[in-house]
């Protein structure tokens, strides 16, 4: 098997990846893009329709014996398949259906507050020119917006309402709990991926001294975290952003 | 064996998702039908089952299940019959890609076109005080705009257009994929493809300009195929509305452009 894995800072869908990858003991060349400027778009595997119509934003693309990949929690469902080591997912059919559904929940809501707040506090610099490589319109659209700081008021709100939720839904979920499915799982990799540079983003959401604090500590801690971490090229990784899912257009 | 209740509207989109899994892998279900026409979803009785007054829920003993592409998946490894998702891992990959981009893309603007011309229309001409005491008993606040914008027709011309963008770009994503494989996402029937034909059954109807026999005749050629299924027949015999009986479009053998037009 053959696993080449092009890259961001460790934040976000890349360091969703790059955790998986190192949990399930898989050997991946390395290659490491400025997603901050758009470099995935520099790529030949780029304009591949599950790669271009990716509907993440900015991620990872993990190329598998000649198959590009995009959308982290499928990657890293891929990456448990085919790995070795402790399941990434629960066994039981219950366990594994609350996985994806809380998956769902962080890709559909979470992340896309995550980025447009990561994109508004640390803009992107997109080339100009690699503006016209990019396959999707919208994407190209949510680009332009950015690039243009366009930013609105309400789905600033909007954003830092979901984030909360977030934190609520997980400060609820560690009752009794170390980790958010009962062991270390693709959920908690997903939701310390998103959620990690919204701490200081949006403080008020993650107080002091509550299980939601003390779970990410211990996830940023967790050997295939840390391992992802140590490959940041920035100081802070989780101040490194780029343009990410699409806000809802309703309902 | 537990028994399996699912809570559903038409087979339709998310509601016909878990119906036709259930149907494929041959799993007994009592059918709890939901008029989602009469807000049924959001009275008292079915939000003691689900909270978020979302359409569809499977009971399956004590638990509750929600979400329905998640919930696809759980009827796929919690029963017994034929196999849902490919064995090799790239193509469930693909399987979950496809899923994704239309629950969250795609089927987004295919809802948004149908709302402004089936639900919006169906439930306008009702009692405004009526409407209006509906809308606020919806939990989630994006779906009370949903509605809102449904029931007053509010949808703006730009984000119209944008659908309709979305819809002409799926449908030749569509074709293409299916040019390449017999299946959406693998060489066998899947997920994917229950999820698709929800989306999608009554597209040559729909969008007779975009889809038909001499434009997409991969889609036609699939859509035809899931339509011969027993299970896909047993499920759409369930239907209530005019809307599912488009469905029997694909009896006929050839859709010509321009014939629907």
């Amino acid at each position: 098997m053959s696993l080449t894995l092009y890259h961001g800072e460790p934040n976000g869908p890349s360091l969703t990846v790059l955790a998986a990858l190192f949990a399930k003991q898989l050997r991946a060349d390395l290659r490491y893009l400025d997603l901050a400027r758009g470099e995935r778009h520099t790529l030949d595997c780029a304009h591949e329709p599950l790669v271009a119509m990716s509907i993440e934003g900015e991620g990872p693309v993990l190329v598998a014996d000649g198959e590009a990949m995009s959308d982290s929690v499928f990657i890293a469902c891929y990456l448990d398949d085919v790995g070795q080591g402790a399941a990434l997912r629960p066994a039981v059919p219950y366990d594994r259906w609350e996985t994806m559904k809380w998956c769902r929940q962080m890709i559909e809501r979470t992340a896309p507050a995550a980025a447009y707040l990561g994109c508004h506090a640390h803009p992107p610099q997109v080339d100009a020119a690699l503006l016209a490589r990019i396959g999707s319109m919208d994407l190209r659209a949510r680009w332009e917006e950015i690039a243009a700081g366009q930013f609105s008021a309400e789905k600033l709100e909007d954003s830092r309402t979901k984030i909360a939720q977030a934190a609520e839904r997980i400060e609820t979920r560690l009752a009794g709990r170390e980790w958010l499915m009962g062991a270390y799982s693709i959920a908690d990799l997903e939701s310390y991926a998103w959620l990690a540079g919204m701490v200081p983003l949006v403080p008020e959401a993650f107080p002091e001294r509550t299980r939601t604090r003390d779970w990410l500590s211990r996830v940023q801690a967790s050997a295939p975290v840390a391992k992802a971490l140590s490959l940041a090229r920035t100081a802070d990784p989780a101040a490194v952003w780029s343009v990410g899912p699409e806000i809802n257009r309703w309902g | 064996m537990h028994s399996v209740t699912l809570y559903h509207w038409e087979p339709n989109a998310n509601s016909g998702k878990p119906m036709l899994a259930l149907m494929e892998k041959g799993v007994a279900f009592n059918s709890h039908y939901l008029d989602l026409l009469k807000f049924d979803q959001h009275r008292p009785e079915y939000l003691a089952i689900n909270p978020q007054g979302t359409i569809p829920a499977m009971v399956h003993g004590d638990r509750v299940l929600t979400e329905s592409t998640a919930m696809m998946e759980y009827v796929e490894e919690a029963f017994p019959g034929p196999r849902l998702m490919p064995e090799d891992p790239r193509d469930r990959w693909r399987v979950r890609w496809w899923m994704k981009f239309m629950d969250q893309w795609l089927g987004p603007s295919f809802s948004m076109i149908g709302w402004s011309v089936f639900v919006g229309p169906a439930v306008r001409a009702r009692d405004p005080a009526e409407l209006k005491a509906a809308i606020e008993r919806i939990p989630l606040p994006e779906r009370r705009v949903a509605w809102t914008k449904a029931i007053s027709g509010n949808f703006g011309a730009e984000e119209m257009a944008e659908s309709r963008r979305r819809v002409a770009l799926g449908i030749r994503m569509l074709e293409d994929a299916l040019a390449r494989r017999p299946w959406l996402a693998s060489d066998e029937f899947s997920l994917a493809d229950i999820n698709g034909f929800n989306l999608a059954y009554a597209l040559p109807l729909a969008q007779p300009a975009l889809s038909n026999d001499d434009l997409t005749p991969n889609i036609l050629r699939w859509l035809r195929t899931i339509y011969a299924r027993p299970a896909t027949r047993a499920c759409w015999a369930m239907g209530r509305t005019s809307m599912v009986e488009r469905v029997k479009i694909l009896e006929q053998p050839r859709i010509a452009a321009g014939q629907l037009a």
